[in-house]
């Protein structure tokens, strides 16, 4: 467990927070970075390195605030990594770090192992444990397969009599844990895995957590909040669940029909002033709960139908471009938050489905080769300031590295390394019923353009990860078209 | 150091083990005795649906070793319900709960249940506002804060004043910023806002903008204002001027108001005027975003490009 020693309390923090994250009181504790700084680069790196361009900050208010100064201090201990190399990694032909993939897997595979008793604050999150590590090890091009058995033994333990997931043994269901173990199923495949799930017990838990007004509490007694919409469509669509409610559900009784019932128009509400998505109607717009929206709305129907239809594109897409800071090149959560390498997935992953939301002939594909946004910006920030210098990745410099960071900064760089089209025709194999949606995605790589100034080798870069599930490019489809042959539950 | 099994007052009960899955389980955690015990005896009484006062004991127990377990809190807060118990008394058990752990989840949806059904919200903001002090932009004590607002009715006791105490600590703290939104524009029983209204808040807006001119939260707020009324983007066009101007690219002090000014040139079908503002945003002030400013310019070529 060296790697992942004394995080105990971020982790913790985060899993608290489960999807969210950077709302807490940043303290860079600069622990690693300054213990680890031994090793320089031989000769001043500027010399060697692609031209950050972006470095300067022309426009700058002088009024100091407890914000700007947190912004000021975040900065300070991000700016090496950004000029220099404090690490002393071995650099790629543009002067930027290479990704350090044999520590990355380490790292990871090390995630799955045992835990000291001071992790006993995620015993309700091991799901995503096995989730974060597991996809980050794919995303790495790791075979996983040999996981298979004990990832499946692992979530029996965690399968609720009455159905769905909780977060171990006797806890109740919830459907973080229900979308982690389902997605982490998904990854190691196979008929096993898949046979673990009760379908029919999963799809009255689902029942259960639609409630009358359109939206999924994530418990029973729980919150209901926008994680609950797309963690339960993404259960519904790759388990090929019916859409049918069953009896059970508190909408069905109200007379609802479908879990789509006042679904969108629920997201819908989610929609700030500010043109983000918030976790639930009147709260503050954030990028992971924005994630959550459009890939809810992804799992629906086609983007470029239903993210028109229920969201107001224009402000949305300003609010969206505005997360990624300059100049780190990442992206913050919310406005005049810090960056968080965690937001290279929940942004980051935002741009695919929002691109093809755009590219309908009907509403002008858009310019500059259908990116909207500053790929190499983020390339370099993950490779730069969110690798660990033993391995795994990090919220920012000063702090240590856990396998959620790893999992998302690494689905991030795989957003910026890869191109996705959306192809309504796409003959996938599948049934065309309803939540076949997601499944029209094919990957698009090789067309990269001018705008597209890359700041990565071959060797830097991850495997392609499906836009809206977050699994390895194929799974989805593998357990989708599993549960399609099988005859009932 | 057991402290069920050797406790005659639960004798009765037969602890169910903990199961990690398997024999070769993945992220084990090698729990300490005292906290895998405590969760076999909770395994147990759940298995039974026990409701009782030392199952209440036994959650707190719990929650002192981890109150990052929602499956605790949510069984506390049925077992409180069940027994009727005395829910002004768990709210003070809570406060200082809470406060050492600021940044927990579960501890502010188990007390939204608890307020719920106490139908009261006495103390409450008090409470709140000691949390924000700690911690000013925590978005579960301002999501909290939100359903206490709806779900009392207190749209008009103080909210507005305090959020203008935060922002004039921080005229970035952009939860403040949506509280305040929130709060003028998110009672759903409210059949629009009158021009005074409206005006108050462009001007609180545009007072923040003039102390800090590159700060996006109230350039926000401006631009959900105008899309609220209904307001052609042009409302604000000599107010951005001061700002920025395409034909001053030396005295440009806000981006934001560069990118209105684009979106007002655009409306008033002022080509030449929002592609230059736009090309200053991409090329200058705003570089990492050129992608972004880039299509901003390709919209203009289509009819009705104002957005």
């Amino acid at each position: 467990m060296a790697t992942q020693q004394a995080s105990t309390e971020t982790t913790s923090a985060r899993l608290e927070e489960i999807f969210i994250s950077s709302n807490r009181i940043q303290e860079l504790s600069e622990a690693e970075d300054i213990e680890d700084m031994e090793s320089k680069s031989p000769e001043p790196l500027h010399q060697q390195m692609a031209h950050l361009d972006l470095i300067e900050q022309p426009l700058r208010d002088n009024l100091v605030t407890q914000s700007s100064e947190l912004q000021d201090e975040t900065l300070a201990a991000i700016l090496p990594f950004l000029t220099d190399n404090p690490f002393g990694f071995e650099l790629n032909s543009y002067g930027i770090p290479k990704l350090q993939r044999s520590k990355h897997i380490a790292f990871l595979h090390n995630a799955l192992g045992k835990y000291p008793p001071q992790f006993a604050v995620m015993d309700a999150a091991r799901p995503w444990l096995l989730y974060w590590s597991l996809q980050g090890l794919t995303c790495l091009r790791e075979d996983v397969s040999d996981y298979r058995e004990r990832v499946t033994y692992t979530f029996s333990a965690c399968q609720h009599p009455t159905g769905g997931f909780g977060g171990g043994h006797g806890q109740l269901p919830h459907l973080a844990a229900s979308y982690a173990a389902v997605l982490s199923l998904v990854i190691v495949g196979g008929e096993e895995s898949y046979e673990m799930i009760d379908r029919k017990a999963m799809w009255h838990f689902m029942g259960n957590m639609k409630q009358p007004d359109g939206g999924f509490t994530m418990a029973p007694g729980g919150e209901e909040d926008i994680r609950g919409a797309f963690c339960a469509m993404v259960i519904i669509t790759l388990l090929n669940l019916p859409l049918e409610l069953p009896p059970n559900s508190p909408a069905r009784v109200k007379g609802d029909e479908t879990f789509l019932t006042n679904l969108p128009e629920w997201v819908s509400r989610c929609q700030s002033f500010e043109g983000g998505i918030s976790s639930a109607p009147g709260n503050e717009a954030h990028g992971a709960y924005a994630f959550c929206a459009l890939g809810c709305l992804c799992l629906i129907g086609e983007p470029s139908t239903t993210l028109p239809k229920y969201l107001s594109i224009p402000p949305l897409l300003s609010w969206l471009s505005s997360r990624q800071t300059s100049p780190e090149g990442g992206f913050q959560g919310r406005t005049n938050k810090l960056v968080d390498g965690c937001y290279s997935h929940w942004v980051g992953g935002c741009w695919a489905l929002i691109e093809a939301a755009l590219s309908s002939p009907n509403t002008s594909a858009t310019s500059s080769n259908n990116c909207l946004w500053n790929r190499a910006a983020l390339v370099r920030w993950i490779l730069s300031c969110c690798q660990g210098k033993k391995g795994g990745l990090r919220d920012k410099p000063g702090k240590h590295p856990d396998a959620y960071h790893t999992c998302y900064n690494l689905a991030g760089l795989s957003a910026a390394q890869h191109h996705y089209v959306y192809l309504p025709e796409r003959n996938t194999g599948l049934d065309e019923g309803p939540l076949a949606a997601a499944f029209k995605w094919d990957v698009a790589d090789g067309g990269v353009g001018e705008e597209d100034k890359r700041v990565w080798d071959e060797e830097d870069e991850v495997r392609v990860v499906h836009p809206v599930f977050v699994v390895p490019w194929g799974q989805a489809e593998k357990c989708r078209g599993y549960f399609e042959r099988k005859e009932g539950f | 150091m057991s402290k069920y099994s050797d406790d005659p007052a639960w004798s009765d009960i037969v602890p169910l083990p903990q199961d990690d899955g398997g024999p070769n389980p993945l992220a084990a955690i090698a729990y300490k005795d005292e906290y895998s015990e405590a969760m076999s005896y909770l395994r147990a009484v759940m298995a039974e649906n026990e409701m009782s006062e030392r199952v209440l004991g036994l959650t707190e127990h719990i929650i002192s070793m981890n109150p990052a377990h929602y499956t605790v809190w949510l069984y506390r807060a049925k077992c409180l319900f069940t027994l009727s118990s005395d829910l002004k008394a768990e709210i003070a058990w809570l406060n200082p709960t809470a406060l050492k752990h600021l940044k927990n989840y579960q501890i502010w949806h188990h007390r939204q249940t608890i307020i719920e059904k106490l139908d009261s919200a006495d103390g409450e903001v008090t409470f709140i506002s000691s949390m924000l002090e700690a911690d000013s932009k925590n978005y579960h004590v301002w999501s909290y804060r939100q359903w206490l607002v709806r779900r009392f009715d207190l749209w008009h006791e103080g909210e507005l004043e305090a959020v203008e105490g935060m922002l004039k600590e921080d005229v970035r703290n952009n939860s403040a910023w949506n509280h305040r939104w929130f709060v003028v524009f998110g009672n759903e029983k409210m059949e629009g806002v009158d021009d005074g209204v409206l005006e108050r808040e462009m001007d609180y807006a545009k007072a923040a903008i003039y102390m800090t001119p590159q700060n996006q939260s109230p350039w926000n707020y401006l631009r959900g204002l105008l899309r609220y009324a209904k307001l052609p983007a042009s409302t604000l066009k000599e107010f951005a001027l001061e700002f920025a101007s395409p034909e001053k690219p030396d005295e440009v002090h806000s981006s934001h108001a560069l990118d209105l000014l684009a979106d007002i040139y655009a409306e008033e079908e002022n080509k030449k005027e929002a592609e230059k503002a736009l090309d200053l945003l991409a090329k200058r002030f705003d570089p990492i975003r050129a992608n972004y400013w880039n299509y901003r310019k390709s919209l203009l070529e289509l009819p009705a490009a104002a957005s």
